[in-house]
């Protein structure tokens, strides 16, 4: 072979690899599985951009004009589309589209019947006196989108298989609080509880099609591999799930078999797109119809594009947790000094300027829950009392070396949290701001697979290794205010390390709140037990709330008919509607 | 050659035994799976405990390395936490061929997540080193052959502003220019993100059209070092004697080039070129990730933050044996080029 031939020839094998690469794979065509619609008309403007986009290899694109499609830009990846076994916000708010809870929850947070005939409650008798007895009563119309009908057995089945332990599920809360599960008949759920279970509406916020995966189970012994989980075919959602391309896109396509009114538009596009400013451009140029975990530093380019910006609440509120173990910093376990940092530390300024007003500081952790003492307000900016509370502490400079110390112990508190930008800021604000009232922070910021660490994995919040630790938080299930990470039995030790009391806060008074809390079944009962709960734990300085952490979610123009709850961002997504 | 090449895979076990390990002790410290699970909030204590028993992540590194290594199903765990291992063990383990299953995919073999990004990484790479190599090799010969002219100062410095550029910043930069701004302006403009546009489909010329600007981002700093290396290489060998030999013999000048002197230079291209084509399959991370585009490198950079071991294991094993063959087959193509070389 002369070195000519030979040159040529590998460039030919190059060039035939990229042909291949190129012309390999499935070449997915939209709309393979559903009707279109052809009755929208397409806006000038929009027939400009087509024109636009197009290169004369593109000849697909005359395709593209009459189907409904709405592109959704995720920032991660779904885990598995199975319910049982991921715990991921981003697939869990999914189920709306394509799969089916018992009852979803409106733009006010109300829940709202979808496979059950009403809400259950006392009045109805849904719910029995002494609170251990729910019924769930279903539609006769509910189907699943091969026809099948949704049955109480699908309920059972659901139970079953997040119980069994032959199935690593990713949870089993809140349905290891339930006795039984039983089908009085087709339409009837009764579930049986040891104690009254007041957070039962977070049960049935998703469902297993039992004629799909029981014989899976039975022939497998578990579910940990079944096809389902990755291609979830079966739904009952407004949408049917058609397609997921690792790392690239999950198709949802319109239901046929959907027992209500169908969705107006054609098939929901979820695009994975794990950088932030990629989002922003992809929001832009009109590559994505709706984003999430909007970056507040890029709301104002968004909204200069004509990109719509909402923030709906969702139970998340962005605070310090301190840690009052024994060998913590002597400091945090005074009231004075804990006032005296929230007097310090200016969380409205915070909100107006790093997160441009579109929230605003958080005063408890159920802000924006009806869960919240009407009569607490955030501490405001107050240094100068600040000052005098740490002052009649006993917390003075001693030294002059620009940081109080009592008894030899400087006040220097170590602070961590996530590398999440926003917080990274807020740890250099706060350290400035406490710095002007003499208190020292050594702030740390971690990867949240180490911080989140539990303390046999060393995770440096649940090792009691900082004295205030940061994270967004919330209700177990919002919009239920239940919390579980209050309780004294909470508390991690050598035979439990697992507890998730990192706080390591044991407040007898605090424990018998939550334990009562969670069998008040009444919700003005339940109420009133909250307004106690929060103004404790406000008045003690407990939790200090930095910021009330709405979702921002990014809406082009083009979306028509959006309205999102928090608990449920796509309840009404049948209702939604999308110009071409 | 044969039995060199026998000789270098036998080598090849040990190695990637020693590698595996020091790679598996080195990821026990890589986070927490569990941590992640939760989602948006921390891990409830119940299921952590629970989750550790049934991932087997309770039980001692040696022992889950062994598992990894030859499978754990002559083994049985306590999956009920009654304190009793009732259930025997799935795995096979690698020296069966069974990578094990993701931690985050639950169930999903390794090898099935892996192998889903290794076409459309290896279309993004190649791509983007075909287009490295044809491109630096122009402009490298160019510039060897007018030799501080004002167009080789103009690509050196052009080479050395896209060496220095952090490859996310010229990927952004490109997204924002000719995507965002040619948008704005009304001009055709450049898809952002993805490998296709919904409403179009998944057709060649979509895929081609998303490729457009991270093959551009990864090229133009890859570009740069490698005309520099060629720029260099050249002007070494076009002051053989056997260059000048070849032009006293009257042979034709871009002959002389071509053959003689772009051939002989080559050579230590090639080494360059041979390790770079064993990560090709590791995908480019920073450019996938910004583009989204569905390939080995965010598949790492994904699964990682999560701590998956079973697959960042595997893509780390690939990769390690990519570089095994690759450089096996570098040595051959030394041989090709240069025939004094050989290896029996």
């Amino acid at each position: 072979m002369s070195g000519k031939n030979s040159r040529l020839w590998l460039l030919a094998v190059l060039l035939l690899v990229l042909a291949l690469a190129a012309c390999g794979g499935t070449t997915t065509e939209p709309g393979s599985t559903t009707s279109t619609d052809t009755t929208a008309e397409q806006p000038a403007a929009n027939e400009a951009a087509a024109t636009t986009e197009e290169t004369p290899a593109d000849q697909p694109a005359a395709e593209s004009t009459d189907r409904k499609v709405a592109t959704f830009i995720w920032t991660q990846e779904f885990d598995t589309l199975n319910p049982i076994y991921t715990g991921m916000w981003f697939v869990s708010i999914t189920f709306d589209i394509w799969n089916a809870p018992a009852w979803s929850f409106d733009k006010n947070d109300e829940p709202v019947p979808v496979l059950v005939t009403e809400m259950p409650s006392d009045a109805n008798g849904g719910i029995t006196d002494d609170g251990r007895t729910i019924t769930l009563n279903l539609r006769d119309d509910i189907k699943w989108s091969d026809g099948e009908p949704i049955t109480a057995n699908d309920f059972v089945f659901t139970y079953q298989m997040i119980m069994d332990p032959a199935n690593i599920v990713q949870s089993t809360y809140p349905y290891d609080s339930i006795a039984d599960v039983t089908a009085a008949d087709d339409q009837t759920v009764v579930m049986t509880f040891d104690e009254p279970f007041a957070p039962w509406m977070t049960l049935w916020r998703y469902l297993l099609p039992e004629h799909v995966l029981r014989p899976v189970f039975e022939a497998e012994g578990t579910l940990d591999a079944a096809e389902w989980n990755l291609a979830p075919t079966v739904g009952a959602g407004p949408y049917v799930f058609d397609e997921w391309e690792s790392g690239s896109f999950a198709r949802f396509v319109r239901n046929e078999n959907y027992y209500n009114d169908p969705p107006l538009i054609d098939e929901i596009f979820i695009r994975f797109v794990p950088d932030d400013a990629s989002q922003t451009a992809a929001l832009q140029t009109g590559d994505g119809d709706l984003g999430t975990f909007i970056p507040y530093s890029d709301v104002p380019t968004l909204k200069d594009a004509g990109v719509n910006v909402i923030s709906v609440p969702s139970g998340y509120n962005e605070g310090w947790f301190f840690y009052f173990g024994d060998n913590g910093h002597p400091a945090l376990q005074d009231l004075n000094v804990r006032k005296a940092i929230a007097l310090a530390f200016d969380r409205e300024a915070l909100s107006q300027n790093l997160l441009l007003g579109l929230t605003k500081p958080a005063a408890t952790l159920w802000d924006n829950t009806p869960y919240v003492d009407p009569s607490i307000q955030p501490y405001p900016f107050d240094p100068e009392e600040a000052k005098r509370l740490l002052d009649e502490a006993g917390w003075v400079d001693s030294n002059n070396d620009g940081t109080r110390d009592k008894d030899g112990v400087e006040l220097i508190l170590s602070h961590g949290t996530t590398i999440r930008e926003i917080r990274q800021d807020t740890q250099a604000v706060a350290q400035q701001q406490l710095a002007d009232v003499g208190i020292g922070l050594d702030i740390q910021s971690y990867d949240a697979d180490i911080f989140f660490g539990g303390m046999s994995d060393g995770g440096p919040a649940a090792s009691g290794e900082l004295d205030i630790f940061e994270w967004s938080d919330g209700p177990s299930v919002y919009p239920d205010p239940d919390h579980y990470y209050w309780y004294c039995s909470e508390i991690p030790t050598d035979d439990y390390p697992d507890g998730g009391n990192w706080q390591r806060l044991c407040d007898e008074k605090l424990d018998g709140l939550f334990a009562l809390q969670a069998t008040q079944t009444d919700f003005a009962e339940r109420q009133q037990t909250f307004y106690e709960i929060t103004r404790y734990m406000f008045d003690n300085v407990i939790w200090l709330g930095l910021w009330q952490d709405p979702d921002i979610w990014a809406l082009s123009s083009r979306l028509q008919n959006v309205n999102m709850s928090g608990a449920s961002p796509f309840y009404s997504i049948a209702e939604w509607d999308i110009q071409n | 050659m044969s039995r060199y090449i026998i000789r270098r895979l036998l080598q090849a076990i040990p190695l990637l035994f020693i590698v595996s390990v020091i790679l598996f002790v080195l990821m026990q410290n890589m986070g927490d799976p569990i941590a992640t699970l939760g989602g948006r909030r921390a891990t409830r204590p119940e299921d952590r405990a629970r989750l550790t028993r049934q991932l087997g992540l309770d039980k001692p590194v040696y022992m889950q390395y062994l598992y990894w290594l030859v499978g754990n199903d002559w083994d049985k765990f306590d999956a009920d936490g009654d304190g009793v291992p009732e259930a025997p063990g799935q795995r096979q383990g690698v020296l069966r061929g069974d990578f094990g299953t993701s931690m985050v995919n639950r169930g999903k073999p390794v090898w099935e997540v892996i192998w889903e990004r290794i076409p459309n990484t290896l279309l993004l790479m190649v791509a983007a080193e075909v287009v490295i190599i044809v491109f630096a090799i122009l402009i490298g010969v160019y510039s060897a052959l007018h030799q501080y002219s004002v167009a080789d100062n103009v690509i050196t410095a052009v080479s050395f502003i896209g060496y220095s550029m952090p490859i996310f910043f010229i990927a952004l930069l490109s997204i924002y220019i000719f995507s965002v701004k040619f948008q704005r302006w009304g001009l055709p403009y450049l898809p952002s993100v993805g490998m296709f546009d919904p409403e179009v489909g998944k057709t060649p010329g979509q895929v081609l059209k998303h490729m457009i600007l991270p093959v551009f981002s990864i090229a133009f700093v890859s570009l740069a070092a490698y005309s520099r290396y060629i720029r260099s290489t050249m002007l070494e060998v076009m002051n053989q004697d056997y260059i000048r030999t070849a032009r006293a013999k009257g042979l034709h000048g871009r002959y002389v080039i071509i053959v003689h002197a772009l051939k002989n230079a080559s050579l230590p291209i090639v080494t360059v070129v041979g390790l770079d084509i064993a990560f090709l399959m590791g995908g480019a991370v920073v450019t996938e990730r910004i583009f989204a585009w569905p390939g080995m490198g965010r598949l790492f950079l994904d699964h990682v933050s999560r701590s998956d071991v079973p697959v960042v294991m595997g893509i780390l094993m690939l990769l390690a044996v990519a570089v095994v063959v690759f450089q096996i087959i570098t040595d051959i193509t030394y041989a090709w080029l240069d025939p004094r070389i050989r290896y029996d």
